[in-house]
């Protein structure tokens, strides 16, 4: 329905946890997981801003984690 | 005899379908004819030329507090709004342990800004901590209709205590989450409401952000077991986001049979795709026999603020955020003094985002404390430090201390103010009108004369809406989506909840400070224009001539499938 591909997080799973569960490792390049988990957070901005915000919690049960990344600017979806 | 007659107005009955004029008979609180000449009544409201309308329903409000101490929610009844839906966002006031209250009020007061004296002074928490027990305490006392909401984190808190913020429920939680829900929904909850983005005092997620999907699936179950609704605040600053949210109630109004609803959405110029894409996606859900309703705002997005108090604004400052919350105003301003030069670079940083609206030429000066700075109100940020010589925001600080913090600044128009694109949004079958935030942000803007601005803006202004479809998504629409059976229709048998307002006048006031809360400080209300008279459940509560009836209590708890048989 036009919404970019995403999960929630599992119980306990960090962002690199998520990546092993649904990146392919070619995705990334490099099968480490800091390298997967970097992919991810740069599709998932909502995530990194949080750290500025002063919110110090890390993935919560609700949020959104998207799985490809943003549409380019001018495609239709 | 009957009760009241509303005579020879233009009958818009809340359908769609056209006006006509006639007589509206009401008796026993329910109107019993519609049209034609009726018969004899104890009282005689003459409408020659007015509009007589259903009375208007505000699905979007945080009237939970001040409906404690004032039964009119006032200014909103003024307005033509005769029901009112509380508990949005994930907080209600019940069902709530004792001992969670004052957790639960410094996180209500911080994300619906209500002052702490009025919070603390209006809120007595005499009705106990049941649900049911605080809608009893309503009943009889309130002078418009109440349809209330329960707040998911408010149900976490309940069950779960601290570890509501901060880990996800185990199955026996979720079990005993859904139990209260359930019996929340039979004392007379419409629905659930959940939160995606707020925060506490300290920045903490709020209860229901820590719940994973199953704990929501299973509360949304129970919702579908008693037909009812779930809202959502989502991330509505982000289009992607919010179609992922779309998506998930997608999926929950198949699997469950419910209806959904998600507020706000609102348009931006500097996004203009993202409105276009969030609306394709409610397209495609509702093609897929999802029930998924985005509510629109009517308003423009203006914010004041002050830098002595947190609000809305400062919450994208995070040092003057901490500041704002040291209770001592001298002992805030002698923080300020300490931290100037931080402070200073955090206002010249919002200041300097003329491309996100936020410029130093965008922020005007809206009210000073002191006599001799009479000549500011009215100037920008960028035009004082400008003449002074200094930074923005070496000239807001100087400004503000030299004022005892008592400046009121005001950024008008942030966003949602393309009236053209707007006023198609609105017009849009697949939204309904809501997100007014009533009773909310009193400190930010006033959330009162949405229903006014509707009329003069898209139905005389741009044309959007035809006078009898602007009715109807104030009424019927929002009465079918939440289930407020025997409301927003003036056909017999249904409530005497009724407005008359002159179609050519009606509007909003401009938007003024009002010192009526208890304790210090100022609100910003807007009081209405164009409205004559609104009669709640057949009993006449407002009007332009006699204003607000001293002791008119005919408002009821509004529960869903409570259809006045």
């Amino acid at each position: 329905m036009g919404a970019r591909k995403f999960v929630t997080p599992e119980p306990g799973e960090d962002l690199a946890a998520i990546a092993a569960r649904v990146l392919p490792v070619h995705e990334s390049g490099d099968d480490s997981g800091d390298a997967a988990a970097q992919q991810l957070l740069s599709w998932n901005l909502h995530l990194a801003a949080r750290a500025g915000s002063g919110l110090s919690v890390g993935l919560l049960p609700s949020d959104i984690v998207f799985t490809e990344p943003p549409p380019k600017r001018g495609a239709t979806s | 005899m009957l009760d009241l007659v509303i005579r020879n107005g233009l009958i818009v009955d809340g359908s769609g379908l056209p006006a006509r004029r006639g007589d509206l008979s009401i008796h026993d609180g329910r109107i019993v004819a519609v049209g034609g000449r009726a018969g004899e009544a104890h009282r005689v409201i003459e409408a020659d030329g007015k509009v007589v309308a259903p009375g208007f329903i505000d699905p979007h409000t945080h009237f939970d507090a001040q409906l404690c101490f004032d039964p009119y929610a006032f200014p909103a009844i003024e307005h033509g709004i005769t029901t009112v839906v509380p508990g949005n966002c994930s907080l209600s006031l019940a069902p709530l342990r004792a001992d969670h209250r004052d957790a639960f009020s410094r996180m209500f007061r911080l994300i619906e800004e209500m002052p702490e004296e009025a919070f603390n002074t209006g809120v007595d928490w005499q009705w106990g901590e049941g649900f049911g027990s605080w809608l009893e305490a309503l009943t009889g006392q309130i002078a418009l209709n109440v349809a209330p909401l329960v707040g998911h984190s408010v149900i976490r808190m309940f069950v779960m205590g601290e570890a509501a913020q901060q880990r996800v429920a185990t199955d026996s939680e979720i079990h005993a989450m859904a139990a209260l829900l359930r019996e929340c929904l039979h004392a007379g909850a419409v629905g659930m409401s959940t939160s995606f983005v707020d925060v506490d005092e300290n920045y903490r997620p709020v209860p229901s952000r820590w719940a994973a999907p199953a704990e929501l699936d299973a509360l949304a179950a129970v919702l579908g077991e008693c037909d009812k609704i779930l809202q959502i605040v989502h991330e509505f600053y982000d289009a992607d986001l919010t179609i992922a949210r779309i998506e998930q109630l997608a999926d929950l109004s198949l699997r469950h049979g419910i209806t959904t609803t998600l507020s706000p959405l609102f348009h931006s110029d500097a996004n203009h795709r993202g409105v276009t894409r969030v609306m394709a996606a409610v397209a495609e859900a509702r093609a897929r026999g999802a029930a998924v309703w985005p509510q629109v705002q009517t308003r423009p997005i203006d914010i004041s603020f002050t830098l002595d108090q947190r609000s809305l604004m400062l919450i994208r400052m995070p040092s003057w955020w901490k500041v704002a919350a040291i209770r001592d105003r001298s002992e805030k301003i002698a923080a300020i003094n300490e931290k100037r030069q931080v402070l200073v670079d955090e206002m010249n940083a919002l200041t300097g985002q003329a491309a996100a609206g936020l410029g130093a030429g965008d922020f005007v000066v809206r009210e000073v404390a002191n006599e001799h700075n009479a000549h500011l109100v009215g100037r920008t940020i960028d035009e004082i430090a400008t003449e002074r010589g200094v930074s923005y925001g070496d000239a807001v600080v100087d400004l503000v201390l030299e004022e005892n913090l008592q400046t009121w600044f005001i950024r008008a128009s942030v966003g949602h103010n393309n009236s053209e694109v707007v006023g198609g949004l609105l017009a849009d079958p697949l939204v309904h009108v809501g997100a007014s935030d009533g009773g909310a942000h009193v400190g930010s803007f006033s959330t009162f004369g949405d229903t006014g601005y509707l009329f003069s803006e898209f139905v005389r202004g741009t044309g959007s809406l035809s006078l009898e479809a602007a009715v109807k998504k104030i009424t019927l629409d929002p009465a079918t989506i939440w289930g407020l059976r025997g409301r927003g229709l003036l056909a017999p048998g249904y409530a005497a909840d009724v407005v008359v307002f002159d179609a050519d006048e009606i509007g909003r006031g401009p938007e003024i400070a009002s010192d009526d809360f208890p304790g210090d400080g100022i609100r910003w209300i807007r009081r209405q224009q164009g409205v004559d008279t609104v009669v709640v459940n057949g009993v006449e509560t407002w009007s332009a001539a006699g204003g607000y009836v001293a002791g008119a209590r005919a408002g009821q708890i509004a529960s869903r499938g409570a259809d006045h048989e």
